[in-house]
């Protein structure tokens, strides 16, 4: 077993065995019932149901609006990474502006502010459609991360050296057909622990979708302390900040892996 | 102005609200602020001292804090303390206020996460000091508490300027979130104004700029300490 993985075992299950600690410093005698209760409880938490034969929202939920985000993002994030490398100023500078503001807003604000931007029903042809609460939650988390998607993308560009640029259009390649044939596929590589660590981000960010009124986990967790009493508060808040770390932990520490390997192999290279 | 009405800017009492929330938003983040630089020397001296016990307990508590999400920090918090409910008695009103209020629940959410933050920043910077420095220093005769006091760890430091700019700015952004404790920042006065006024896009962009603005002028202001300190020949010119 290699070094690496030894120390990822070492932090998950330290994670793990510390949550447990403080689950029996916090219900010392009383903690059957409380483990009673979030058995009990573990399928609301996780799906959104009281069984596990249907699907209604938990954290499956977060997990289902972290992946339309980064769908989202990522088709934004590339075209505005993409502008802010064009060689025109108009285009390039207003892009920074763009990606600036919506770096710089706090997820919160942006979610709240979907929420009232964007209207209960939308009509688009004459059909009416009812815009989810996970709609908005998927738009208003997009933003802050299509930015970071456009920093990821335009640094792994830069990182590919100048001459390639050069060496193309001087065989007669357009600027597109440049970045598409041949920036690309040796950007791609270096970019991949960016993004990873990105969706990592986001996905902890997914926590805030509460305001939104999404079956998300936070708020099936306070229906839940509000319909078992406040006594199991800290057990439930426990168990969901177990689920966010075993979804987390796993893509943070492969993008850091991946980085490493990515940086030795540039040395040697 | 494309069908906004912005009149409720120039009522006193939105004003003094915005006024009011601002000054605890920036309060709240200047805390934590400090307090998560604190920690990250002192995490990044534990890691590097490699101090038994402490050390592996300080990799777990990174782990944990790092992968979840602060909000769920904050409730977790927030509902485990006041349970535990320490509480000072404040000198000047004679009142008995609890410890783990809403206020310090928020900074200390802030400072577990962008805490554990800070510390991976400053110790990426301290292996980033060249190993030639410290060697020329230890065969000088410095001990290895002199060499990370007075050069590894302000060299990192003044390296590291840049990330952990982004980490401040990102404390600032996180900290709207005091407003789902009841915690009275700007963002929940302007929950409160847009419950009354009903001009809630407007209440909303005016938010989102004084945020905006904030970051910028934190980011500028960072940018120009970074020039500053920046030692010629390492790091990027930013």
């Amino acid at each position: 077993m290699s070094r690496e993985l030894t120390h990822a075992l070492i932090g998950f299950f330290g994670v793990i065995a510390v949550l447990g600690g403080v689950f029996l410093a916090a219900y010392g005698g009383d903690s059957l019932d409380a483990v009673i209760v979030l058995t009990n409880r573990a399928s609301l938490l996780l799906i959104g149901s009281n069984s596990f034969d249907s699907v209604g929202g938990g954290f499956l939920a977060n997990i289902g609006i972290s992946l339309a985000s980064m769908v989202v993002a990522t088709v934004l994030g590339v075209s505005l990474g993409g502008a802010t490398t064009a060689p025109n100023p108009m285009v390039r500078n207003t892009a920074i502006l763009v990606v600036n503001l919506m770096r710089n807003s706090p997820w919160l604000v942006v979610l709240y502010a979907m929420l009232y931007l964007i209207p209960f029903r939308l009509s688009i042809f004459g059909t009416e459609y009812w815009v989810s609460p996970a709609a908005k939650a998927v738009v208003g988390l997009s933003v802050p991360v299509t930015a970071y998607m456009s920093e990821v993308f335009r640094a792994g560009i830069q990182s590919v050296p100048d001459g390639q640029w050069e060496s193309a259009r001087a065989l007669g390649y357009r600027r597109g057909a440049i970045l598409r044939r041949i920036i690309l596929p040796q950007a791609l590589p270096q970019m991949i622990p960016n993004i990873m660590t990105t969706y990592a981000m986001l996905f902890i960010g997914t926590s805030l979708v509460v305001v939104t009124g999404t079956k998300d986990v936070l708020s099936v967790a306070k229906t839940v302390i509000a319909s078992d009493g406040d006594d199991y508060a800290t057990a439930v808040y426990l168990f969901v900040l177990l689920l966010f770390f075993i979804y987390c932990y796993p893509i943070a520490t492969a993008s850091r892996a991946i980085e490493q390997k990515i940086r030795k192999a540039g040395l040697h290279g | 102005m494309f069908g906004f009405d912005f009149s409720w800017l120039g009522d006193p009492l939105y004003q003094s609200w915005f006024m009011k929330g601002l000054a605890t938003t920036l309060l709240l983040s200047v805390v934590a602020g400090i307090l998560s630089i604190l920690i990250g020397i002192v995490g990044a001296a534990i890691l590097h001292f490699r101090t038994p016990f402490l050390a592996p307990f300080t990799v777990i508590l990174i782990d944990l804090f790092r992968n979840t999400p602060p909000l769920v920090q904050l409730f977790f918090f927030y509902f485990m303390l006041s349970d535990v409910g320490f509480s000072f008695t404040d000198p000047l009103t004679g009142a008995s206020m609890p410890v783990f209020s809403g206020f310090t629940c928020v900074v200390l959410s802030l400072c577990t996460f962008n805490g554990a933050i800070a510390i991976e920043i400053i110790r990426s910077g301290i292996s980033s000091v060249p190993s030639q420095t410290v060697e020329g220093a230890r065969s000088l005769g410095y001990t290895r508490r002199q060499v990370f006091l007075t050069m590894e760890l302000p060299l990192a430091l003044r390296m590291t300027v840049p990330l952990m700019t982004n980490n401040i700015v990102s404390i600032i952004k996180t900290s709207a979130q005091a407003s789902l404790v009841a915690v009275t920042d700007i963002t929940y006065y302007a929950t409160q104004a847009m419950l009354e006024t009903f001009l809630n896009i407007e209440v909303m962009m005016v938010l989102w700029l004084i945020y905006v603005a904030i970051a910028t002028i934190v980011s500028l202001g960072a940018r120009a300490i970074s020039r500053a300190v920046r030692i010629p020949g390492y790091g990027l010119v930013s």
